[in-house]
Formats: structure tokens, sequence, C-alpha cells
């Protein structure tokens, strides 16, 4: 590969190739490049890259460039194709001067009440019983929440693990409604 | 949120414990883990969902404060690399703020309750107006009250520091006299206890015998305390064996009623029942005791007694 050819954004067409490779029904593909996106940058972040996202977005660059000359040929899992090419970006980033960290700063007040606006939104869209649940489960802290999981879980007629997987889950459509929701205040 | 106790259910298939994913996220896999667990990340999606879980509770378990020392450090070096991760903590530091502050709020309460009380908070600067004017009422009505009521001043002041009743004198052996001349007759006004001379009533305080008729001038008299809630303890002497309960009626020397009421002999006042009357009930003049007890269903004049106010 040529500096030249390194320093080419992806086109359209290189990405639409990517698309298809990774599943010709669209839909399912938009999911699958979405996934191995972010599986890459917790991958890159365990690994202490300090740009896991910027690396991410280059690793699927290169395998979207490559995917004309492989789709025929390559018969392995595709998710560990990108692994292979990860591999090499992350060794050439551990060559690169080490990046200045930036300062820990904490957020600003707009963004907090934003925040906060958006969860007590994103509360209210929830069944009644899963924000009883999610109320209960983030109550306490420290020692008493171990007390406190355990009256829920026998409240709710059900396991300690099962009620922490629960809460998650619950948690996981409060951070994806809360992002939404903070995409929509900023625009 | 939950410690690393036990795997998430139904996902156990991939094989990787709860702690090895946690040790993943917090970049603390050995040379030897690391290569195996990426790439079961990259192709099992049971994992996958797993380390998504995981990174929220981690995510939340810092926001509340309850990671370990070592955590900690590795979550600021190896966990908050990515701008995703940075918007997780945001939102637990935005439950740790709406939950941990109100726990176990009923659906909905939590909210609720906020707007109202931000509305009530004294960061309103209506509210702070409104407090100060309170204030300065407050403070000029009490100067008014000082100023132009001193008798209720003084009554709040009797009722914050209770009245001390008073020692109920000292048992006599001495039997009812059968002699019907008036013994001589002290007043002796009881004297007040030093630290008690702000708050306390006076309390003077006769001897009075039961007689059949006044005894004229021999009539044995106080001086009128000068405070309105002073006291003019009148002792009617009573025979030993007279255990009450005693109906006694204050009268002028006319007859006119002024005070009425039921007496109870305390247990070491031997032949003698205080009576108690509030020195705004009397005036200079002459007075008569009439006391009276149960006999049997009956009731029984047990004796007059006669006092003069001076």
């Amino acid at each position: 590969m040529t500096p030249a050819r390194k320093l080419h954004t992806l086109q359209q067409e290189e990405f639409d190739r990517l698309l298809t490779w990774l599943d010709p029904d669209a839909a399912r593909a938009g999911l699958n490049y979405e996934e191995i996106r972010w599986r890459l940058i917790a991958i890159l972040t365990s690994r202490g890259c300090r740009a896991p996202e910027e690396l991410a977005d280059e690793t699927i660059d290169r395998v979207a460039r490559r995917v004309a000359d492989i789709r025929d040929t390559y018969l392995g899992d595709k998710a560990l194709y990108f692994l292979g090419v990860m591999n090499n970006v992350h060794h050439e980033y551990l060559k690169r001067p080490e990046m200045p960290r930036l300062p820990d700063c904490d957020d600003d007040v707009d963004a907090k009440e934003q925040t906060h606006a958006c969860l007590e939104k994103c509360l209210d869209h929830l069944a009644p019983n899963s924000r009883k649940l999610i109320e209960r489960y983030y109550a306490a802290d420290k020692q008493a929440k171990i007390d406190l999981r355990k009256r829920i879980a026998v409240e709710f007629g059900i396991g300690i693990n099962t009620l922490r997987l629960r809460a998650l889950r619950i948690r996981e459509k409060l951070q994806t409604c809360i992002e939404q929701c903070l995409e929509i205040e900023t625009f | 949120m939950a410690s690393n106790n036990g795997q998430f259910e139904q996902d156990n298939s991939s094989g990787f414990p709860d702690e090895m994913i946690r040790r993943f996220l917090l970049g603390d896999l050995s040379a030897t883990e690391r290569p195996a667990f990426e790439e079961r990340l990259l192709v099992d999606d049971a994992l996958a969902a797993r380390v998504r879980l995981a990174e929220l509770e981690l995510a939340d378990d810092y926001a509340y404060g309850q990671l370990s020392g070592t955590e900690r450090e590795l979550i600021t070096e190896k966990f908050l690399l990515s701008a995703d991760r940075e918007r997780k903590v945001r939102v637990s530091r935005s439950l740790r703020d709406h939950f941990a502050s109100a726990p176990n709020t009923s659906t909905g309460s939590a909210a609720y309750f906020k707007k109202v009380r931000s509305v009530f908070t004294i960061a309103q600067p209506v509210w702070r107006f409104a407090f100060a004017v309170v204030v300065l009422l407050v403070l000029f009505g009490a100067a008014l009250l000082v100023i132009k009521e001193p008798r209720i001043v003084r009554r709040i002041a009797n009722v914050v520091v209770p009245r001390r009743r008073p020692t109920p004198s000292a048992p006599r052996e001495a039997g009812h006299p059968n002699n019907t001349l008036a013994p001589e007759h002290q007043t002796t006004p009881s004297a007040m206890p030093v630290h008690d001379q702000t708050v306390a009533p006076m309390i003077v305080s006769v001897s009075l015998m039961p007689t059949a008729a006044s005894p004229g001038d021999a009539t044995p008299w106080i001086s009128l305390p000068k405070g309105d809630e002073d006291i003019a303890r009148l002792q009617l002497a009573v025979k030993l064996d007279q255990l009450g309960p005693y109906h006694v009626e204050l009268l002028t020397s006319a007859g006119q009623p002024v005070l009425s009421g039921e007496l109870i002999k305390a247990p070491d006042n031997g032949a003698q029942v205080n009576f108690d009357v509030t020195a705004r009930l009397l005036k200079s003049g002459d007075y008569q005791i009439r006391l009276s007890g149960d006999n049997a269903g009956a009731t029984e004049e047990l004796g007059k007694y006669y006092f003069r106010v001076r």
C-alpha cells in the first residue's frame, strides 16, 4: 500500500462493498458493521490505546479497501479478518510517539442538566415494572445496596443474578434512549 | 453496580467468567489470556453482550465510588479512553444523582418532589424576600409584645420555666385544738429561692384554725401579694384522721362565692390541708372558707375558717 493510498479516504463504493460482504441484507449488514466497530473499540481500549475510535475506523477503512481482493477467496469468520488488520494498525500505532494525555475535565453544568433532563424523559418511557426495578436497584450505594438488592430480588421473586441482569438490560435501554435524546437536544 | 460475584445467567456458554470480563475492560488481562479473549469477543455475540453489560456496570461502580484503589487507577488509564464510555459514565452519574439521594421512591414521585422542592428552595429570590419580611414581622411583633403586654410576657416566661411546686410543710403531731379561742397567728411569707426569683410566684401563707364565727379583731391576716400570679396559701387545720377529699369554698364576708374546688391532703401534711388561692382573686377585706367532706355518702361540714387580706 503506497503512502498516497494510505491517505485515500474511504469511497462510498468501497463502503457499500464492505457492507455487502458483511451481509447481503443491508439492514443486517449495518448492524454487523456497528457491532464489529464496537468490539474493535473495546479491544483497542483494553490495550490502552488512547484513540480507540480512530484506530477502529482506520481498521475498517483498510478492510473495506481489501474487500474487492478477498471477498472471493477469504473463508474464515469475517470478524476475525478485522482482528488481523486491527493488530497491524495497533502495531503501527505503538510505533508512533505517544500522544499527550488530555487533562480530565468534569462535565460542564449544561451537559449534566441535559443528561438529567433526558434521564427523566427516558425513565418516563419505561414500563412501570422496569422503572420500579431500576429506581430501587440504583437507590442505595455501598453496603446498603447489598441488603437492598437482596430484598428487591425477593420482592420480584427472582435470583440476585437475574435481578442484576434485568437491571443492566434496562440500564442499557436507558443509555441508548439518553444518547438519542441528547442528540435531539443538541441539534 | 453489582460486584463481580457471579456470572450473568444464560451467558455462561462462552466460558469466560464475569471477573475476567471485568479485567478485560480494565485492561488487566495477561498476555496469555488476551488473544483468546479478543478473538472470542469478535465472534461470540453472547460474550459481546456480556461485555456491554459489564461495561455499564463498571461505569456505574465508578460513578458510585465503589471501585477499589487499583480499579480506580485502571479505569482512568485503560477504561475511560473512548467517548462512548465517557457518555456511559455521565449517565451513571446522572442515575446516582437522581436515585441515590431519594431511595425507594415510588414511580414518578421522585421527579415530582424534585420539581416541588425546586419551587420552594430558598435560592428563589421571591422566597428570600418573603423570608426577610417574615423575620421583620416577627421581630416587630415581639417588640410590640414586650412593650405593650408585659403581663403576657410574664405568663410566657412562667410557662417556659416550669413553676416549682412548693414543698409541703413538715407534718405536725399536734391534734385538733378543742378551745374556741383563736390562737396567735403570724403571717409568714415564704422565702423565694434565689434562682427562681424572676419567674416563680411568691407564696404568702397563713395557718387557719376552724372557728364557729368570725374572730373579729383576732382574725388572722395576710398581706395581699403584689403579683397577679402570686399565691396566698391558706393552711387549714383539719383532724388528723380526716383523709379527704375536701370540698372547699372561698367566700367574701358578705357571702359572695370567690372560688370553690376539691382539695386532697398531702400524705405527709399531717393535720393540715393547703388551699392555694391566686392573688388576683383576692382584694383587701375579710373572707371565710367553708370546708366540707364526704361522710358515708353524705356531705358533712368540717369547719369554717376566717381570714383578712390587707
